[in-house]
C-alpha cells in the first residue's frame, strides 16, 4: 500500500520550486547516508496484510477467562466502539486549540467528573498510562508535596504494580520501607487487594495522617466502586487506579487507562492534563486545558512528572461506557461480578477446595486446590477455560465478571470433579 | 451543550433480572452512586454531537509541528480489532499467545533494522515514558559501574519533556545553546563535557527541523568522555531508510509509534514510546523480554541487570499491532515516506519564506520553523486562531522556545500538493491581513463552535468537574 498522493508531475514542480534537482539533494546532509535498501518484508496490499494478520491473530487461543489479576474481561457495549472510531475523536491530538477541540475537552471534563464521583475525591486528571504507572506518579507527587522519601506499601499490592513502583522509586531516589514513621511520604493500599480482599482502610489512613504522610488507595478493579464505599470515604488523599474495566478490551495488556484523583489541597500538584470549564469571549460555556504553564514549560527542570501524551482515547472509551451503563447498569455489572464469584467459590468449596480469603471479597478470591493446580488448569484448558492464576503449587487466584455465566461456572466445577 | 450528568432520568438497557444480594458489612459499602441514567440513543447523540466540535486528520490539514499528524490508515483499526488480538488475556499461558508474541518479536526486528539499534523494548506507553526508561537505564548502568554521573546535557531547542525526564531521575540538566546554523554549539558542548555527564539527549532532526550537521563528531566526543548518547526519536519521520540513528552513534532511541508509524493520536493518546538500545545496554531493558527459540516465542525473565518494569504487562499492545501493520504495508519501500515528508516540508517552506522570517536559512528536514515576529507580539497566536477560520489546524506555536513568535510546521508526506498550495495561499493572505487590517486577525476565530476562551479564569477559579446539586 502507498499513502502518498503526490504525482510525478507534482514532484517535478515541487522540486523546481524548491530549486533542487532531486529529493536526494534535499537529504544529502543526513549523515551517515544509509545506502542499501532496508531489509524489511515486501510491501503488502491491504488484502495481503489483513490475511497475514488474521493468520497471526488465529495463532492466539482465546479461552473463557476466570482470570483477572489486573485485566478484567467485562462486556463492552457495541456503541462504545462505534463512537470511538469516529475520526473526529480518534485522529485529533492533545486539544491545544480549544476552539476546535470542544468535543474532546468536554468528554475529558466528564471523565474527570465520573472519576471523582466513583472515587469520592475532589479532582481528577485526564488520564495516565495505566494503573501501575499511575501509582508510581502518585508516589512522586507525594514526595514532591511533603519532601519525604520513604514509601510504605501495605500487603496485597498487585505484584506487577510493585515492580513498576520499585523501578520509579529507584530512579527518583525513593525508598520502599516497612515502617510508618516521620520519614514516610505516603502509605499505599490496594482495595480490593490483589487476592480480592476488601477491608475498611480507615485505620491505615489514620496511621498515615498521624505521622504527616499521605494516604494513597489503588483501585485495580474499578467496577467494584459501584457497590463499595468510595476510597475518599476511607480517608484517601490520592486515589489512583486502572480504568480498563470500564469499556476497554483486555487486549493482551494494553492500551489501558491510568487514572488519578486527589483532594483539593493537592490540585496544583496533579500530573498530566487537566481540563477546566470556562467561558469564551461572548460569554458562552467552554472547556480548556488548564494549569498548562506548569512542568513542561516554566518549571521543566524541577518537574516531578514528564507525562504529556496520555491515554486520551481510552479515557473517552471509559466515559462513553460509564454513560451507557449509567448508575443502574454499572450496579448490575458489579452485582453480577460479585454474585458469580461467590457462587463459584461456594461450589469449589463444595468440591473440596479450601477458601483462603479471611476477609470479604468482591469478584476475585484465592483457593487452595485439593489436587495439583497445574493438573486442574490443564484439564480446564481442554474445555476451553482459563481457570485462574496459579499462585505456587496448590493455590489459585480466581476471578468472575458478568461474562462468566452460570453454565460456565457449572462446567468449571464439573471439570474439577473429573480431575484425578 | 449540556453535560452527560444534566440529562433527566431515563430507562437504560444494561440490566439483569437476576436477584443478587450483596452480603457485605455496612462499613464496606456505599450508600449512593451518583451517576446519571441516560438511554442509549441519547448517549449516542451526545457523543456524536460532541465529536462534531472536534478537528482531526480525517477532517483536514493538521500541520502540528513535531507531532507528525499523518493519515492513519483505516485498515490498521480493523487489524487491531481482530478477535484474536483484542480478546486475549495478558496472563494467558505461552502456548495461547504465540500470535501476539510473534507480532511483537517481528516488530522489534523491523524497528532494529530501521533505526540501526540492537534491541528494543516495546513496554513504554508514550515517548515521555520511553525517555524516562532511557534515563533509568543510564542511571542503573553507571551505578553498576560505580560511576557517579549526575548531569545530563540537553540543547536549548529540546522538547520540554527532556529536562522534565531528567528531573524525574534526579539528574541535573546542563543546557547548551544552538549555534547560528541551528546545530548544537560545538564549542560550548566540548566545554561542558566532563566526567559528571551521564547522558546527552538530542533530538535529530532537532526541533528546528534541522539535521544536526555535527552529529558524528558530537557522538564521538561524548563516547570518548564515557557519556551515553540518547536520541529523542520524535522526528524519525524524516529519516526512514535515509540514515539510521544507530549508525550516527546514538546508544539509545525512543520512537513515538503514534508519530512516524501512524497510530491514531486519539485526542491525546494512547501512544507507544518503544525504546531501542545498542547491545551493551540490552540487558538493562525491562522484563519480560521476548525471545524466539525453536520457532516458539517465549518470555525471558532472567536478565539480572534489568531496570525492572515500567508499566504492567507488555506495553500498549493495540498500538504495536497498528504500527506493525503500517510498517508491513510499506515494507522495504518505507524510505518513500521520509522522502516525501522532506519534500513536502521544503516545498511549503519555499512558498512561505518570502512572507515570514526564516531564522535559520537552510534546507529543512520533515518540518520547519518560521517566525512572525515582524508582525508584532502575539502574532503567532493570532495567526493560529485565524487559520481556524480557514479550516486548518494551526502549526505548533511558541516552540521551540529559542525562536520568537515561532510557527513550527510539519506537513507530513500524506498531504497533496494541492493542500500545501492552499495552506501557503492562506498563510500569505493572513500576512496580508496583518499588514492591512490586523484587527481581523487579532479577533479570530469567527467560525468555530466557541470563540477564544478565558484561560486565566480557568486557572484562577478552577472548575474541573461536575458535582451533584446539594
Amino acid at each position: 500500500m502507498d499513502f502518498i498522493p503526490t504525482t510525478e508531475k507534482d514532484r517535478n514542480e515541487m522540486l523546481k520550486q524548491i530549486g533542487v534537482n532531486s529529493i536526494d539533494d534535499l537529504v544529502k546532509e543526513f549523515k551517515p547516508a544509509f545506502t542499501r535498501k532496508l531489509n524489511l518484508p515486501e510491501p503488502m496490499s491491504e488484502f495481503e496484510l489483513i490475511q497475514h494478520m488474521q493468520m497471526l491473530s488465529k495463532k492466539n487461543i482465546i479461552l473463557k477467562y476466570f482470570l483477572g489479576a489486573g485485566s478484567y474481561n467485562h462486556y463492552i457495549p457495541s456503541a462504545v466502539n462505534h463512537l470511538l472510531m469516529r475520526g473526529e475523536f480518534s485522529t485529533g491530538y492533545t486539544p491545544y486549540q480549544a476552539e476546535i477541540s470542544q468535543g474532546t475537552l468536554q468528554a475529558m471534563y466528564e471523565f474527570q467528573s465520573f472519576i471523582c464521583l466513583l472515587t469520592g475525591m475532589d479532582v481528577a486528571n485526564a488520564s495516565l498510562y495505566d494503573g501501575a504507572s499511575a501509582l508510581s506518579e502518585a508516589v512522586l507527587l507525594s514526595s514532591s508535596y511533603n519532601r519525604r522519601n520513604h514509601i510504605f506499601v501495605n500487603e496485597g499490592l498487585h505484584p506487577q504494580y510493585f515492580e513498576v513502583l520499585k523501578t520509579y522509586c529507584n530512579a527518583a531516589d525513593l525508598e520502599l520501607t516497612n515502617e510508618i514513621d516521620d520519614k514516610t511520604s505516603c502509605v499505599i493500599a490496594q482495595n480490593p487487594d490483589f487476592f480480592g480482599n476488601i477491608e475498611n482502610l480507615r485505620y491505615l489512613a489514620e496511621r498515615a495522617h498521624k505521622v504527616g504522610a499521605l494516604f494513597v488507595i489503588c483501585v485495580v478493579e474499578p467496577t467494584s466502586l459501584a457497590i463499595l464505599k468510595a476510597p475518599g470515604d476511607h480517608g484517601a488523599d490520592i486515589v489512583v487506579g486502572e480504568g480498563q474495566s470500564f469499556g476497554i478490551p483486555i487486549n493482551f495488556g494494553g492500551p489501558y487507562l491510568g487514572f488519578m484523583a486527589v483532594r483539593d489541597f493537592l490540585l496544583k500538584k496533579i500530573p498530566g492534563r487537566v481540563c477546566g470549564m470556562t467561558t469564551d469571549n461572548k460569554g458562552n460555556k467552554g472547556f480548556v486545558l488548564t494549569f498548562q504553564a506548569r512542568e513542561q514549560h516554566i518549571r521543566r527542570e524541577r518537574a516531578t512528572s514528564n507525562i504529556t501524551t496520555n491515554q486520551g482515547l481510552m479515557a473517552l472509551a471509559s466515559t462513553i461506557y460509564l454513560a451507557l451503563m449509567g448508575r443502574n447498569g454499572l450496579n448490575t455489572v458489579a452485582k453480577l461480578s460479585y454474585g458469580r464469584a461467590h457462587l463459584l467459590q461456594e461450589k469449589l468449596v463444595g468440591a473440596g477446595f479450601e477458601a483462603l480469603n479471611k476477609k470479604p471479597f468482591y469478584n476475585e478470591f484465592v483457593v487452595r486446590a485439593p489436587k495439583s493446580s497445574k493438573k486442574i488448569t490443564s484439564s480446564l484448558f481442554k474445555k476451553g477455560i482459563l481457570g485462574g492464576l496459579e499462585l505456587g503449587d496448590d493455590k489459585m487466584l480466581i476471578c468472575c465478571t458478568e461474562m462468566n455465566t452460570v453454565q460456565d461456572i457449572e462446567s468449571f466445577v464439573s471439570v474439577i470433579g473429573e480431575v484425578s | 451543550m449540556k453535560l452527560i450528568f444534566e440529562y433527566e432520568e431515563q430507562t437504560t438497557g444494561y440490566l439483569s433480572d437476576e436477584n443478587i444480594s450483596i452480603g457485605l458489612p455496612n462499613e464496606l459499602i456505599r450508600n449512593e452512586l451518583p451517576l446519571p441514567n441516560v438511554s442509549e440513543i441519547e448517549v449516542i447523540r451526545h457523543y456524536t454531537n460532541l465529536s462534531k466540535k472536534n478537528f482531526g486528520v480525517d477532517l483536514g490539514f493538521y500541520p502540528l509541528g513535531s507531532c507528525t499528524m499523518k493519515y492513519n490508515p483505516k485498515i490498521n483499526e480493523d487489524v487491531a480489532a481482530l478477535e484474536g488480538f483484542r480478546n486475549l488475556h495478558p496472563l494467558s499461558k505461552e502456548n495461547c499467545i504465540q500470535g501476539s508474541l510473534q507480532l511483537m518479536w517481528e516488530l522489534e526486528q523491523y524497528l532494529k533494522e530501521i533505526t540501526g539499534m540492537d534491541t528494543f523494548s516495546l513496554q513504554p506507553a508514550a515517548g515521555a515514558q520511553g525517555e524516562l526508561l532511557g534515563l533509568m537505564i543510564a542511571k542503573v548502568y553507571f551505578k553498576q559501574k560505580n560511576k557517579k554521573r549526575a548531569k545530563v546535557i540537553i540543547p536549548d531547542s529540546a522538547h520540554g519533556t527532556n529536562p522534565a525526564t531528567a528531573a524525574m531521575c534526579k539528574y541535573e540538566t546542563i543546557v547548551i545553546p544552538s549555534d547560528i546554523r541551528g546545530n548544537i554549539d560545538l564549542q560550548k558542548f566540548k566545554q561542558s563535557l566532563n566526567d559528571e555527564i551521564a547522558v546527552v539527549m538530542l533530538t535529530n532532526p532537532n526541533t528546528l527541523g534541522l539535521f544536526e550537521e555535527n552529529i558524528l563528531e558530537v557522538c564521538d566526543l561524548a563516547h570518548n568522555n564515557g557519556t551515553l548518547m540518547y536520541c529523542d526519536g520524535a522526528n524519525m519521520n524524516a529519516l526512514l531508510g535515509i540514515t539510521r540513528p544507530g549508525d550516527q552513534g546514538f546508544d539509545m532511541i525512543h520512537l513515538n509509534l503514534h508519530k512516524s508509524f501512524s497510530t491514531p493520536h486519539g485526542g491525546g493518546g494512547p501512544g507507544a514510546g518503544v525504546l531501542g538500545v545498542k547491545s551493551f545496554l540490552s540487558d538493562y531493558l525491562p522484563l519480560p523480554r521476548i525471545i524466539k527459540q525453536n520457532n516458539k516465542y517465549i518470555f525471558d525473565n532472567t536478565k539480572e541487570k534489568s531496570v525492572g518494569k515500567i508499566r504492567s504487562f507488555y506495553g500498549n499492545f493495540g498500538m504495536l499491532v497498528r504500527a506493525c501493520s503500517y510498517i508491513m504495508s510499506w515494507g522495504s519501500n518505507i524510505r518513500k515516506v521520509s522522502e516525501h515528508a522532506v519534500l513536502n516540508a521544503n516545498y511549503l517552506l519555499s512558498l512561505l519564506k518570502e512572507v515570514y522570517d526564516l531564522p535559520y536559512n537552510r534546507k529543512c528536514a520533515h518540518e520547519f520553523v518560521i517566525s512572525s515576529e515582524k508582525f508584532g507580539e502575539k502574532s503567532a497566536l493570532n495567526i493560529a486562531k485565524r487559520l481556524l477560520d480557514y479550516g486548518f489546524h494551526p502549526p505548533t506555536i511558541y516552540f521551540p522556545l529559542i525562536v520568537q513568535e515561532a510557527l513550527m510546521i510539519e506537513p507530513t508526506e500524506t498531504e497533496s500538493k494541492e493542500t500545501l498550495d492552499r495552506f501557503a495561499f492562506v498563510l500569505r493572505s493572513i500576512a496580508h491581513e496583518l499588514r492591512e487590517n490586523p484587527q481581523v486577525v487579532n479577533g479570530a476565530p469567527y467560525t468555530t463552535p466557541v470563540g477564544r476562551l478565558d484561560e486565566i479564569t480557568a486557572a484562577r477559579k478552577p472548575n474541573l468537574r461536575w458535582a451533584p446539586p446539594k
